[in-house]
């Protein structure tokens, strides 16, 4: 469970987490705001495995997508709130 | 009633204001001040980070003393070189993604110590194996890569090594045996029955209970593992 825990918060202060969130905030359409931000995941885990596809764990990929999926929708909905134009 | 009322007024005009459009600033002064801003917090952010990794923010807690007392007498704190190496050169790893997912689970031992788990000097040697495992078995998934940070086989002198040491060594390059194969305890006691469960450890299968195998495979797969745990080479 910590593991779980602790991989969330990591990936929610890292690239997913903040350029999901920010790239979440460019467009009002949520499924391609996620998308955006499932592919900072996905980018996010190749970075830090140093781009070798057999060095990417499972759980962080998985995690570091979600997050990026879930902070791309929150970005998003920011954007339909915050801008009024 | 009224009271709770206009509290609440409150915090609703307060949640309008911040989602209705600036009348008062330009783009510009919204974009600088907000970047300005950034920089404050990504800065402070940073700072907290570095300064929760000093040994004087480890041991400030009761419950690490006896930790310290320890520590204080192995050689990573004393030594003819002078260069030491502090609680967090140790536990928390260097990487960004690591050291952030080590540092949300280091929450852990906020609670542990407000609750006091370890406070006594009974309940800290009860406790002992199990601290000892949980850093043994981190250790183990990731290669030692705390100890790496420092220490690299690739610039060891053999030659000046002890001979014992030398070909101990050697056999750990040939055999892909991790630093903590060897090395544990280095910078804390051991408890007494600790190579007992150092060896269930390199077996996990057959020391684990059924109902958290899927547990513990998910937590392996979140790891860059560079061998396999409980490999014949061990």
């Amino acid at each position: 469970m910590l593991e779980i825990l602790g991989t969330l918060a990591s990936n929610a202060l890292s690239l997913p987490g903040i350029l999901g969130l920010g790239i979440g905030m460019m467009t009002r359409q949520p499924y391609l705001a996620g998308s955006l931000g499932g592919l900072v995941g996905m980018l996010e885990a190749m970075i830090f495995s140093g781009f070798s596809l057999a060095q990417i764990g499972a759980l962080e990929l998985t995690f570091s997508v979600l997050v990026g999926i879930a902070a791309g929708m929150i970005g998003c909905m920011i954007r339909r709130k915050g801008v009024k134009v | 009633m009224n009271n709770r009322q206009d509290k609440r007024n409150r915090l609703s005009r307060l949640w309008d204001w911040f989602w209705s459009p600036s009348t008062q600033f330009s783009v510009g002064f919204t974009l600088i001040s907000g970047f300005l801003i950034g920089i404050l917090f990504w800065g402070g952010f940073h700072w907290t980070i570095e300064a929760s990794n000093s040994e004087e923010f480890c041991v400030s807690c009761h419950s690490m003393e006896t930790n310290l007392g320890e520590y204080r007498q192995t050689v990573h704190y004393y030594n003819h070189s002078g260069v030491r190496a502090v609680c967090s050169d140790c536990h928390v790893p260097k990487e960004w993604d690591h050291k952030m997912k080590a540092k949300a689970i280091a929450v852990k031992d906020v609670f542990y110590e407000l609750i006091g788990s370890i406070d006594t000097r009974e309940k800290y040697e009860a406790r002992r194996i199990d601290m000892a495992k949980t850093v043994w078995k981190k250790m183990r998934a990731t290669d030692s890569r705390e100890c790496r940070n420092c220490h690299a086989f690739e610039y060891m002198d053999f030659t000046i090594q002890e001979t014992r040491a030398s070909s101990e060594h050697q056999r750990g390059i040939d055999e892909g045996i991790t630093c903590i194969g060897c090395h544990q305890g280095v910078a804390h006691k051991l408890p007494p029955n600790w190579l007992e469960e150092y060896e269930k450890l390199k077996n996990p299968v057959s020391a684990t209970r059924p109902g958290r195998l899927w547990v513990d495979a998910l937590a392996n797969a979140g790891t860059h593992q560079s061998y396999s745990i409980g490999s014949p080479a061990e």
